[in-house]
């Protein structure tokens, strides 16, 4: 997995209006723009047979995969993501949830959800993801037969809040190894998470 | 024909005299008036009608050496084929899907839509008198199925004595088309008796890949067909049709297997006339549709095999009241009764629908005709449905009138959307018929496959309502000369309730259970414009053309709304779609075109003809993955077929025919698999 740090960009300085004097400075972390390439997120079992094995496990705050039991955000195994936040859903070989984290999913481009509708965010819950899994239902679109592919639904934004209470927004790009601009389901490996995401590092803070 | 008609002649008369009279001293054109029968189950004379409709004449399809009813339907303005999965060839009206348009022959319905489409190219034009189209909604007289319109295929009848025909037609692919037809007619007893066999060895687009994009087939239709006049008043009609097909069926380099479709018609029709005011008929139809496929593995054991039985009983009793020569009352009483047996259906399901019509046509001044009817259809399984319709003609003068109409129309749910248990043995999704979801859905949940449940299965307890649409037409015919006509005509169709998939629930194997639900509303809206001019008896040009927009209302909503977003390559950021990036619904063209030229060269007894059809660009498959089709999807590009013809008369009944189909050859192996490319054929027909 590569991680690469572009753009980073200046935050915002929140409640520096409501803020009576200019004696009392927030100094506020800058808020991080990454590029994950390549997060493979394998599955056991599927074509119709039972799906299990381990998810992998991704940190907003440091950009990496991880194979802590609780510090981690996101789950992600096959097309099923998970939160580190709610209860089991009930599926094979989930890690169990020992965070606050919380998602849903955001209709506009990366740049355009600026903030985070709080009102909107779900645990998961036991049968209910938080981001669901399915064709159309959550953030790609299965083509079924001829090209069998799978394909990030344009549009979908993916907004998170993290096991430690920040929030982040998420695109994924490609579900293909090195995101082929035009991927082969039977020539390109799959499970192969590309995304971009915007990681707010300041407590509380709901603007991106 | 005509003899049986008389104030059809006087109609003739009383509206063409002037044109008539003018021809006369010139160029002497014949113009024999076209009558049809679809419109309004009475014989009406075409130009009369105050609907949009079209007749293809036996003349044309021996002209174009027309074999199959999909090759001559295609060259009609307006009318595509399209293709579905599983092959057949349907037809699209005024924008409308194939399986909203209902077919007939000799004014009963085909049946076996087993995907929806109903195959044009399982049925021979060799018998065929006319093909009659009426576009826009018909479900007034016809009921289900007629939203976009009706296409009936009018057999031929015997003329007096003894006489028949052989015809025979070799092409590219090794396409066989033979047939033989013998008619006998003397007094009150008719015979007439067809055969035809259709074979090819198939075609292949893609190379490299076991199958093939069509996979050799041959194929048989039987006709036989007697009318006997009891009296001058009473006459007694009997047909049966028989087709059968067999194809080669491979699904892969091991798996491979045969596909056969059985399908039989009987039509038995009474008429009686008790005075010059009053006649009733009374009608007796039957058909079944049955097709079986097996697929075996490379050791020829059984892998998997499918069937498909569907059979439509249909008694109806009809009768007619002509007050006066120019006014018509039209009831009818009739019983549909329909059963399915289908592999992946867990009942037997039948359908049983009793249904009432009634019509008024008449002119109540000389420049106006009014047309107004309404069926009553009642069902065991879904919504019982009233279909009004009503249409006026204006007659502004002898060279120009004017018409409209409105009319309902609706399509019944089938029986794979209420009944169909289906769970795919590779993939592992379910889909599931809207009546089965109450009781297969606690069963999957009890086997311990439902993770989570979607939609609850409370939404499922209503009965599923048919798909159903309200259709405007508004046209004008303009004949300055007689041997120049232009037709114009203007349509919309709202299209409520139509039915698609969804997502119920999410199964423990990471796919899902989908079933069925009333959701869109869909229109269609163009314009149609069709111009003949016929030079002489020798030379005549004709052209048609559409513009279409047929479009999504939600779609359009969510353009609007900015809720729709794009990526320039699959894996590349998303951006936001304007309101005018949105294309509309799947395999429509906005533009549609032909142009044919006929000419016949007396002296060599021979005719020709030259014909392009063209249609422009449309999507099949939404590429970027958001849901529609906008204007940064791959889309198929526009083309042009062109065909020429010629045939040439020998020793007075040998009718010898050469032709190039596709001259240009074209193809488009990645999104088209109907156009096989350049097809070359000789003809021979003779009559005796």
């Amino acid at each position: 997995m590569k991680t690469i740090k572009f753009l980073p960009l200046l935050a915002f300085f929140i409640g520096f209006t409501s803020c009576s004097s200019d004696d009392d400075t927030i100094i506020a972390l800058p808020v991080e723009s990454e590029l994950i390439q390549n997060l493979h997120a394998p599955q056991e079992g599927g074509q119709g047979e039972p799906v299990y094995g381990e998810f992998a496990k991704f940190n907003f705050a440091t950009g990496q995969t991880t194979t802590s039991e609780t510090d981690w955000d996101i789950a992600l195994r096959g097309t099923i993501i998970l939160i580190n936040g709610g209860e089991k859903t009930g599926i094979d070989d989930e890690p169990n949830r020992t965070g606050n984290g919380s998602a849903y999913i955001a209709n506009g481009t990366l740049s355009s959800v600026t903030s985070v509708d709080t009102s909107r965010l779900r645990e998961d819950a036991v049968n209910a993801q938080a981001i669901p899994t399915g064709s159309g239902t959550g953030w790609y679109i299965y083509a079924g037969a001829p090209t069998h592919l799978i394909t990030p639904i344009a549009g979908k934004i993916l907004v998170f809040k993290t096991h430690d209470g920040k929030y982040a927004k998420m695109e994924v790009l490609s579900y293909y190894k090195d995101a082929p601009a035009n991927p082969d389901a039977y020539e390109d490996l799959d499970k192969y998470y590309t995304f971009n995401y915007v990681y707010q590092p300041n407590e509380g803070d709901t603007t991106f | 024909m005509l003899k049986r008609v008389p104030h059809i002649i006087l109609l003739f008369f009383v509206t063409f005299g002037y044109a008539q009279k003018k021809v006369k001293d010139s160029t002497k054109v014949e113009n024999l008036e076209e009558v049809l029968i679809t419109a309004t189950r009475t014989e009406r004379q075409l130009s009369s009608l105050p609907l949009p409709a079209q007749i293809v004449s036996k003349k044309e399809i021996e002209a174009v050496n027309s074999v199959r009813l999909s090759d001559i339907l295609n060259e009609q303005t307006g009318l595509t084929t399209v293709s579905d999965f599983g092959g057949g060839e349907g037809i699209q009206m005024q924008g409308l899907d194939s399986q909203y348009t209902l077919i007939l022959i000799d004014g009963v319905p085909l049946v076996g839509r087993s995907a929806g489409t109903l195959d044009l190219s399982r049925i021979s034009v060799g018998n065929i008198k006319q093909i009659e189209i009426v576009k826009g909604a018909s479900s007034s007289l016809y009921g289900s199925e007629a939203l976009g319109g009706v296409i009936n295929i009018i057999t031929d009848t015997p003329k007096h004595g003894f006489n028949g025909n052989v015809n025979y037609r070799y092409g590219t692919y090794n396409t066989h088309d033979a047939s033989a037809s013998i008619a006998y007619k003397k007094e009150a007893f008719s015979i007439d008796g067809f055969f035809n066999r259709f074979s090819t060895s198939g075609y292949d687009l893609l190379e490299g890949d076991f199958l093939n994009t069509v996979e050799p087939f041959s194929n048989y239709t039987f006709n036989l067909k007697s009318t006997y006049d009891f009296s001058d008043n009473t006459h007694l009609l009997v047909s049966g049709r028989y087709f059968t097909q067999n194809q080669e069926y491979v699904a892969s380099e091991e798996l491979s297997g045969e596909s056969k479709i059985k399908e039989w018609n009987a039509h038995v029709k009474l008429t009686h006339k008790y005075s010059e005011k009053w006649s009733s008929y009374f009608e007796f139809y039957a058909t079944r549709y049955k097709a079986d496929e097996f697929l075996n593995d490379s050791e020829e054991l059984l892998f998997s095999e499918g069937d498909f039985n569907q059979l439509l009983i249909r008694p109806e009793i009809r009768a007619t009241y002509n007050p006066t020569k120019k006014t018509s009352f039209i009831g009818g009483l009739g019983w549909n009764h329909e059963t399915l047996e289908r592999t992946d259906f867990s009942t037997k399901p039948e359908f049983n629908s009793p249904y009432i019509y009634l019509q008024y046509d008449g002119n109540p001044t000389e420049k106006i005709n009014i047309i107004l009817g309404a069926r009553f259809d009642a069902h065991n399984e879904y919504k019982s449905q009233f279909s009004p319709k009503g249409a006026i003609r204006y007659e502004i003068n002898d060279k120009i009138s004017v018409k409209g109409s409105v009319g309902y129309g609706f399509k019944a749910p089938d029986f794979r959307q209420l009944y169909f248990d289906f769970t795919n043995s590779t993939v592992g999704y379910t889909v599931l018929g809207y009546n089965q979801v109450t009781t297969s859905i606690p069963e999957l949940i009890e086997e311990g496959q439902i993770l989570n449940v979607v939609v609850p299965i409370t939404e499922f307890e209503d009965e599923l309502r048919p798909e159903n649409s309200v259709s405007f037409n508004v046209g004008s015919v303009y004949q300055p000369i007689s041997e120049l006509k232009f037709e114009l005509n203007i349509f919309r169709n709202n299209i409520q309730d139509l039915i698609d998939t969804r997502v119920i629930a999410n199964k423990t194997n990471g796919q899902n259970v989908f079933s069925f639900y009333n959701i869109n509303k869909v229109y269609t809206q163009g314009l149609e414009f069709n111009g003949t001019w016929k030079i002489n008896n020798y030379l005549k040009f004709s052209g048609g053309y559409q513009l279409l927009f047929a479009r999504d209302k939600d779609a359009e909503d969510a353009f609007k709304n900015g809720d729709v977003y794009a990526r320039l390559t699959p894996s590349s950021p998303s951006f936001q779609l304007k309101k005018d990036d949105y294309f509309g619904l799947y395999n429509r063209s906005r533009h549609m075109a032909n142009t044919k030229v006929f000419y016949t060269i007396e002296k060599w007894n021979l005719n020709t003809n030259l014909r392009a059809t063209y249609r422009s660009k449309y999507g099949l498959f939404d590429t970027n993955a958001n849901g529609y089709l906008d204007d940064y999807d791959e889309f198929v590009n526009g083309y042009a077929i062109l065909d020429w013809a010629v045939n040439k008369i020998v020793f007075k009944n040998y009718n010898l025919g050469i032709g190039v189909d596709n001259f240009l050859d074209f193809t488009d192996t990645q999104n088209i698999t109907s156009i096989p490319g350049r097809l070359f054929y000789v003809k021979l027909n003779i009559q005796f």
